[in-house]
């Protein structure tokens, strides 16, 4: 949760009103949600319990979580406005996740003139 | 330095190390450099082996015990148990990735696909409350 946290103190009320965020992860959602309300975070949780859309999207730490179940690998895309994706992170160690900062840069090269 | 006092700074780098790194775990510097440990445990041994090499005392022991487990146990949870093997991932730059839809913490359905035209996303894949 801490990769959450930590965008939600970046990102201003107004660059959050401008994108979606929407975070995938496999446990029962009302405590993400709950939590992101807590923080005042505009976040969608929505939930892949039996991992099937997180393993389409190639990202599955096979038998990485306890007792050696498959989990999340921790990974962050920016899609621009046409559904592109404009920019990528996928951690290859768990301790890792994408650095807020670096998020908050590539929402603002989607607005920036190419 | 006294054998005493590099066993003890051996013995604070150590702890200090692993305190910095549970204390600043939010700090994403600090989160995403967790080699950084491993350098301190290791800075921690040598320490502890000068005060090895002046003094063979029971203290001396200690400290080097102390930085020598910190040292295996850190190299093998960032080496080894942390890594997660790199795979081909549907989400390329560039590309379009492949629908999805699954309900949100309500119960509705949530599709990436209602946001084309309408608004950038921010989509995050995370492994669970923790």
């Amino acid at each position: 949760m801490a990769e959450l946290q930590g965008l939600g103190a970046e990102l201003s009320a107004a660059e959050q009103a401008g994108v979606e965020i929407i975070a995938v992860a496999p446990d029962p959602n009302e405590r993400s949600q709950k939590m992101a309300e807590g923080l005042r975070l505009a976040y969608r949780f929505v939930a892949d319990p039996d991992l099937a859309v997180t393993r389409r999207y190639g990202l599955v730490h096979a038998g990485g979580g306890p007792d050696g179940r498959d989990v999340p690998r921790p990974a962050t895309a920016v899609l621009d406005r046409d559904g592109i994706v404009r920019w990528f992170s996928a951690s290859t160690n768990y301790q890792v996740r994408p650095d807020p900062a670096d998020v908050r840069r590539a929402v603002h090269a989607l607005s920036s003139p190419r | 330095m006294t054998s005493a006092r590099l066993a003890a700074l051996s013995v604070v780098v150590a702890v200090g190390a692993v305190a910095a790194y549970i204390a600043l775990l939010r700090v994403p510097v600090v989160r995403n450099h967790p080699e950084a440990y491993v350098v301190a445990f290791a800075a921690a041994t040598t320490l502890a082996a000068l005060a090895l090499r002046r003094s063979r005392r029971w203290y001396a022991w200690l400290a080097l015990g102390l930085s020598t487990l910190l040292l295996v146990a850190g190299t093998w949870t960032n080496f080894v148990v942390a890594r997660i093997p790199a795979t081909p991932t549907a989400l390329r730059v560039g590309e379009r990735p492949p629908d999805f839809t699954l309900p949100d913490a309500s119960g509705r359905p949530v599709s990436l696909a209602d946001y084309r035209g309408r608004k950038p996303v921010i989509l995050i894949f995370y492994r669970g409350y923790w």
